[in-house]
Parts: structure tokens; sequence; C-alpha cells
């Protein structure tokens, strides 16, 4: 699952994306990419993030953290 | 091919497929040059259908407005509006499918009389979604997203997709012969004395119609020479006939032998690297018309009027047909421009079209008070969240706000609403004193509010507000980032002075209070 995640976000952001890619470290991720990134996760793993939710994701991390959560209620 | 899109919404992800940029939200002040632009209006969301009416109304003006001060050569698409949601309220009220019907009507009212615009049918993409998959309110409320970002990449496949429609209808080339078609007689045996071309009829019809041709290569329409000449009889004549006005460097190419016109014209779609398709043969010759148009079926080949005072009408279809990029009108084709200015105030003689009458029709309100205890956590959020119109792009949360206020430190907020509605807080400008001297700490606005000169205004009032409390100097810095370099400027065009400029891009000014006058040319009321 991370590596798909990873995936998508490096196909959003444009860039190379690792287990550390954060909105810290990652001057490509400002608030578009993170709303693209938003969309096409919600598409990738057919979930769909409330909006109190989308501003907790600013990692690989964070992000794996959600998605399985979302999954594991689904 | 770049892209500039005009938009009320957030629309960027739709555009993956495409180099684009985009204006403000309802933004159109600011045209920046480019290949080609995009009109993409949407119908906004709210309770009261009247409202709404009068919103897209507006919009059409603002459309008519952009297209008064676009370029003559520009191509300008246009995307119809589809009501992608309506509560009706009264079963029969249809105020609201009226505005978008009247909308799309005006659309293809000015398609018809302009031809740089190409109306897009958005309901041929939207139809093919169920009511409930056209937005996703999560979206439209984040970000202003009125469109469900999931159509995303279907919606970039089907604009490619019409893009390339309309762009086949557009010709690249017009291949021209010479003798009895830019001029009357023959060169090579009328000699250049012996040809008509200026004087009198038929001369004058030839040479108008040369001048004609001359504007369609302006225009960025290509223009190939292709006779049955000697080169160097044709290079003479360009160099000393007085009323050459298509000359040798007007000419992309040159196929001036004695060789077949269909081998030349295939020729010359290789070197210039366009496709057969795109190109028209201009002969006045019926077995060179017939030759080219069996040897070569994609070419267009158009009759050749009978007579040269039938010339101007024929180029005028030829331009409409083949070229709509640039249309000929009944007027002094020299004065496009002015014509098109002209028939814009004819027709909307009750509209505004001066952009100071326009921002003065949108009455807006500008409100600047100081933070409270409510406000504070917006004005935080804004610091932490502008990037784009923030000069020192300093991040502060609640608590440094709040701690800098009981400092002596002033938090300004700005909130702006309109005829239209209320942007609410939309900008902040942080202002630091000592005894007579005050610093601009922060100073920002959201991209919601640019291109109004709103920025403006707000550092006026602010900087006349401080006058008025004894202030004496004002300095203030521009700290360049990544995101905001449209503002490097900004304190320059605000009357400040720069005192220096550091390796960094860093910049500090100063602004005496003593020498500062209101600035009321500006269309903009404080409440």
């Amino acid at each position: 699952m991370k590596e798909r995640i990873k995936e998508v976000l490096a196909t959003v952001l444009k860039r190379e994306v690792d287990d550390a890619t954060s909105q810290d470290n990652c001057p490509e991720w400002d608030s578009l990419h993170h709303l693209n990134m938003i969309v096409e996760m919600e598409m990738a793993f057919d979930i769909s993030f409330e909006p109190e939710e989308m501003g907790q994701m600013k990692s690989v991390a964070d992000i794996e953290r959600l998605v399985k959560q979302k999954l594991g209620q689904a | 091919m770049e892209y500039y899109v005009f938009r009320n919404m957030t629309v960027e992800r739709f555009f993956g497929n495409l180099a684009a940029r985009f204006s403000g939200y309802g933004e159109i002040t600011n045209i920046p040059e480019c290949d080609r632009y995009i009109w993409w209006y949407m119908a906004p969301i709210g309770p009261r259908p009247a409202d709404t009416a009068a919103e897209i109304d507006s919009y059409a003006t603002s459309l008519r407005l952009v297209l008064g001060r676009i370029g003559s050569g520009k191509m300008v698409l246009a995307l119809t509006m589809e009501e992608l949601f309506g509560i009706r309220t009264v079963t029969s009220d249809a105020t609201l499918s009226r505005a978008v019907e009247r909308y799309n009507r005006t659309l293809r009212d000015l398609e018809a009389q302009d031809s740089r615009l190409k109306i897009i049918d958005f309901r041929d993409f939207i139809r093919r979604f169920p009511a409930g998959e056209s937005i996703d309110w999560k979206y439209y409320f984040l970000s202003q997203m009125a469109l469900n970002p999931r159509l995303a990449k279907p919606f970039a496949d089907w604009l490619d997709n019409r893009i390339r429609a309309v762009e086949l209808k557009r010709k690249k080339c017009l291949v021209l012969d010479l003798d009895n078609t830019l001029w009357g007689g023959i060169l090579g045996e009328d000699g250049i004395a012996g040809i008509a071309l200026g004087g009198d009829y038929p001369g004058k019809a030839y040479l108008l119609f040369q001048k004609y041709l001359k504007e369609l290569s302006r225009q960025g329409v290509m223009l190939a020479a292709c006779s049955k000449n000697n080169l160097a009889d044709v290079r003479e004549m360009w160099h000393t006939h007085p009323d050459a006005v298509l000359k040798e460097e007007d000419f992309v190419a040159l196929k001036i032998n004695w060789d077949d016109k269909a081998t030349n014209i295939r020729e010359l779609a290789r070197e210039l690297n366009i496709g057969l398709d795109s190109m028209v043969f201009v002969d006045d010759n019926p077995a060179e018309r017939s030759l080219v148009g069996t040897a070569l079926p994609e070419v267009c080949v158009p009759e050749f009027p009978e007579h040269p005072y039938m010339l101007p009408a024929f180029l005028k279809e030829l331009a409409e047909n083949h070229f709509p990029v640039y249309s000929l009108t009944g007027e002094d084709l020299a004065k496009t421009a002015q014509y098109k200015a002209n028939m814009l105030r004819d027709e909307l003689k009750n509209e505004c079209l001066d952009m100071g009458d326009y921002l003065r029709s949108l009455e807006i309100r500008l409100k600047v008070r100081e933070a409270d205890d409510i406000t504070i956590p917006r004005a935080a959020q804004m610091t932490q969240k502008t990037n784009q119109f923030n000069l020192t792009t300093r991040r502060y949360t609640d608590a440094d706000l709040r701690a800098m206020q009981t400092r002596g430190t002033r938090i300004f907020t700005l909130s702006v609403r309109d005829k239209f509605g209320d942007s609410g807080i939309s900008g902040l400008c942080i202002v630091t004193r000592q005894a007579t001297e005050a610093h601009i700490d922060t100073f920002l606005l959201s991209c919601r509010i640019l291109g109004k000169r709103i920025e403006y205004a707000l550092l006026d009032h602010i900087v006349g507000g401080l006058k008025e409390e004894g202030i004496e100097t004002i300095t203030a810095e521009y700290i360049p980032t990544a995101k905001n370099s449209q503002t490097v400027n900004f304190y320059e065009q605000g009357g400040f002075s720069l005192l220096d400029t550091a390796d960094d891009g860093t910049k500090r000014y100063m602004l005496r209070t003593a020498g500062r006058t209101e600035n009321s040319s500006d269309p903009y009321q404080f409440e």
C-alpha cells in the first residue's frame, strides 16, 4: 500500500518520492497539488476523505495512516 | 501552444494536458500576451436565482470587455455554461435557466461577429455523466471547484479533441500564383512597366488585393509564392516596382520555377512541415487549379474570380472560410482594432466598457479593521496560507499575533465585498511602530481579490491612517520567494522609495508621509 501511495504522490508532484517525503521538505507540495493528491488517493483506493482529514495528511506516513484507517472501516 | 484561462472557479486540474496559466477568480483586468485564450465561466451556486442570474449576465459583459482588449490574431475558446445545481424554489421559476440560456446565446452571437472566438459546447461533455456526479460538494467548499475533480481526466481528453476539431478548420498556408493573380498581366511578357499594379483599374484592384493579403500574413497566415516565372525577373520587379506591396520578405517560401505546381506544393508542405490539408492554393488559371486539385486532393483550391473588381469579396470569403482568425469587414482593414472598439460601443451603450467603470459597477466595498479575538485566527491562517501576494511571507500563529498586539503592533484585516458576494477577510497588514516611525512587517492579499488594484487602495488607506496618527516615516520590505515574484515592484508602484536591494533580492523601502497625498482616482469606498 505504501508503494501505491508513493506512486500516486510521485505522479501528482511530478518528482521522486520516498518514505520521508512531506510538505515540509517538498516545495512542489503546495495547496493545489495537495488537493490533486487527495483526489487521486480517493480514486486510487476508492475511499473518501472528510475535509477535516485532508489537512492532516502532510507526509507519506500521514497518508498511509489515514488510508489504512479508511480501509479498516470499509 | 500556451493558454491563458479566464475563469471563476478552480479548474487548474482540468487542464492537465495543456500548458496553461490562470486568471484570478472572475478577474479580467490582467490580459497577458499568450498564444490562445480560454474562457470558462461556470454558473455560480447560490440560493437566490435572481442574484445568480445577475452574476451570470455580468459574465457576458466581462467576455465582451476581454474580447475588446485581446489582439486581433488570437484565438479565444469559450465554453458554454450548464446549470449544474439549482433548486427550483417555485416550480415555474426559470430565472436561472433563462440566464444560462441568455449567456450561451450571447456567446454564439459573439462568435458570429468575431472570428477569433470559437464556442465549445460544454454540454457535449457534461451530459455523459449522471446529475449527481457532476459536483462533489466537498471540493466546492474546500476550493471553489464547481466541477467534480474526478471528471478532470475525461474532461482534458474531451477538450483536446474539441480543440483539434476547431484547429482543423483553420488553414496555415496560402499558396499564391503571381501573374494575373497578384497583378494584371504576365511579368515575363509585359515587363515590369507593363503589368497592372496600382494606378487605375485593374491595377488598383490588384493593389488592394495585395494589401489585404499582407494584412492576412500579419495575422499569422503564411504566404508562399508558386509561379512559373524567372526568379530573377520577379526579384527585379519586387525591387523596382513602386506599388509592390507583397515583396520577397512577405513570403515564407518561393517556388518560382518551371516545374509543375503540384510537385512544388508537395515540396512546400515538406519544407514548411505542414500538412497538405492546411494549404490553400490560389491561381487564376483553371488548368493549374484543376491539375493541383486532382493531384493533391487535400489542398483546398477555390475558384478564382473572373474580374479583378471581385477580388476583395473573394478574399473576404477566403479569409472567413479558411483563415478564421482574421475576419474582413466592409470597413478599412487597417483599423480593425478601432472598428472592434466602435462595434462594442455601439452595441453596448448601456453597459460599461471602461475598466474604471467596470470596477465601479462591481460596487466593491472595503473594510479595514484591527484584528480582534474573533478575527485573529483568520488573520493567522492567512499568514500561513498566502504565498503569492505576500510581500514578506512571515508565518504567524494565533498566539504570535496576540503577543504582537499586546506589544503595540497593529494588525489590520481587510474585508472585501461586492455586488455579488462577500469574500470576507481577504487581506492583512501588520504594522509595528516606534515613535514617529512605522514599519510594515506583513502585507498580503488573497488571490481571490487580485487584479482590481485593491492592494493599492489598502496600502493608501493604511498609509493615510498612519499619517493621521502622526507617523512621519514608514518603512517596508520585499523578501523574494519562489511564489511572490508578482509583488516585486509593488511598493515602488505604491509610491515608496527603494532604499536598497540586497544580493538575495530583498528590497527595503521608505516613505515620508509628509509628501503623501490621497490617491482618490481608484473607485473604492472604505466602510
